[in-house]
């Protein structure tokens, strides 16, 4: 857990120092990528909460997560479809569903 | 916990989310940040705009005021003359030409709709007032304050002087506003075309535009020095 928090940490300061950010365009293809990757980490939590934890599966679906759901959103963008909407709806209801396992497994343990 | 399994691999893992998470955040942030920036440099450009006028206007007034009585009198009575369309004037500007159309009327449609109207040289003449002409003639007629535009049986009348199509209307003014605003989409050029009037547009920098050429024809207004009543 403690690399976990590390990582992050380290992350977020890599991030504030790096001279380059995202081009206006690509902004909302970011921030669906980056939906999935929370999606992807309250996931790997509760998983981690009812012991069937599998970094193999965590990490390529961390991964895969994040750059389906950029793709999905540019496809849908050049075929004049909201995908952006409908991605964020879907990975904001995945991480509310999942904090509320956390939460509940939590609670039961103690 | 299983989570000390792949150590490593989610410190990586961590480390991208985390970076991904500040990306997004300092972009977000500049967006904030640009948008409130771009209206400051927009009212600046602006303000200087209107200082450069002020300016202007400025020494214009000094110029006037250090005039003498006679000089002056003819500083404003060439500004006037020039205002009520008596003087030829030139400068950069626009030709444009309206002719009837050249498609064959279908049946049902009212033929008249195939012809140039009185009423489509009113909506050009305004679009091209509105969009800045300082000087406009139609057919060598200067338009005036008094000026009409007048449907008169198979030609149209202005200055009370008769003239067949094609029209061709004169425009001092800047070049791109006038034709901007004549091809605006859905704008003039646009209904016309419907129904296959021909228009066309020519930017020239040497536009000349003839004076008003009939006299006077103030027989029954005077000259008044009351003021509107309130």
């Amino acid at each position: 857990m403690i690399y976990a928090v590390i990582g992050l940490l380290l992350g977020m300061v890599l991030g504030f120092f790096v001279p380059w950010g995202i081009p206006a365009g690509y902004t909302s293809l970011f921030s669906v990528a980056l939906m999935a990757c929370l999606d992807s980490v309250f996931g790997g939590l509760r998983a981690a909460c009812n012991g069937n934890f599998d970094d193999r599966v965590f990490i390529s679906g961390f991964f895969t997560n994040a750059l389906l759901a950029a793709f999905l959103v540019y496809v849908g963008d050049h075929l004049g479809i909201d995908l952006y909407y409908v991605a964020l709806l879907a990975f904001g209801l995945r991480i509310f569903n999942n904090l509320g396992a956390i939460r509940q497994h939590l609670i039961i343990k103690k | 916990m299983h989570i000390e399994k792949g150590r490593l691999s989610i410190a990586c893992v961590s480390l991208v989310l985390g970076l991904m998470l500040s990306v997004q955040f300092r972009s977000t942030q500049d967006i904030r940040a640009t948008l409130p920036f771009q209206r400051v440099e927009e009212l600046s450009a602006r303000l200087h705009e209107v200082e450069a006028e002020n300016k202007k206007l400025e020494s214009e007034l000094m110029d006037l005021r250090g005039m003498s009585g006679a000089e002056k009198s003819e500083k404003i009575n060439d500004d006037i003359m020039m205002f009520a369309g008596m003087t030829a004037l030139e400068g950069p500007g626009i030709i444009l030409t309206i002719d009837d159309s050249g498609k064959i009327a279908k049946k049902e449609n009212d033929p008249n709709l195939y012809l140039v109207h009185d009423e489509d040289i009113l909506k050009v003449v305004n679009e091209l007032r509105a969009a800045g002409a300082e000087a406009i003639s139609i057919n060598g007629q200067r338009l005036t304050a008094n000026s009409e535009i007048r449907c008169a049986g198979p030609t149209i009348s202005v200055n009370n002087v008769r003239s067949a199509p094609p029209f061709e209307i004169k425009a001092i003014g800047e070049k791109d506003n006038l034709i901007n605003a004549i091809n605006m989409r859905g704008g003039v050029a646009d209904s016309l075309k419907v129904w296959g009037i021909k228009l066309d547009i020519q930017p020239s920098d040497n536009v000349w535009i003839p004076a008003y050429k009939a006299s006077s024809k103030y027989k029954l207004a005077t000259a008044s020095t009351k003021e509107a009543s309130k």
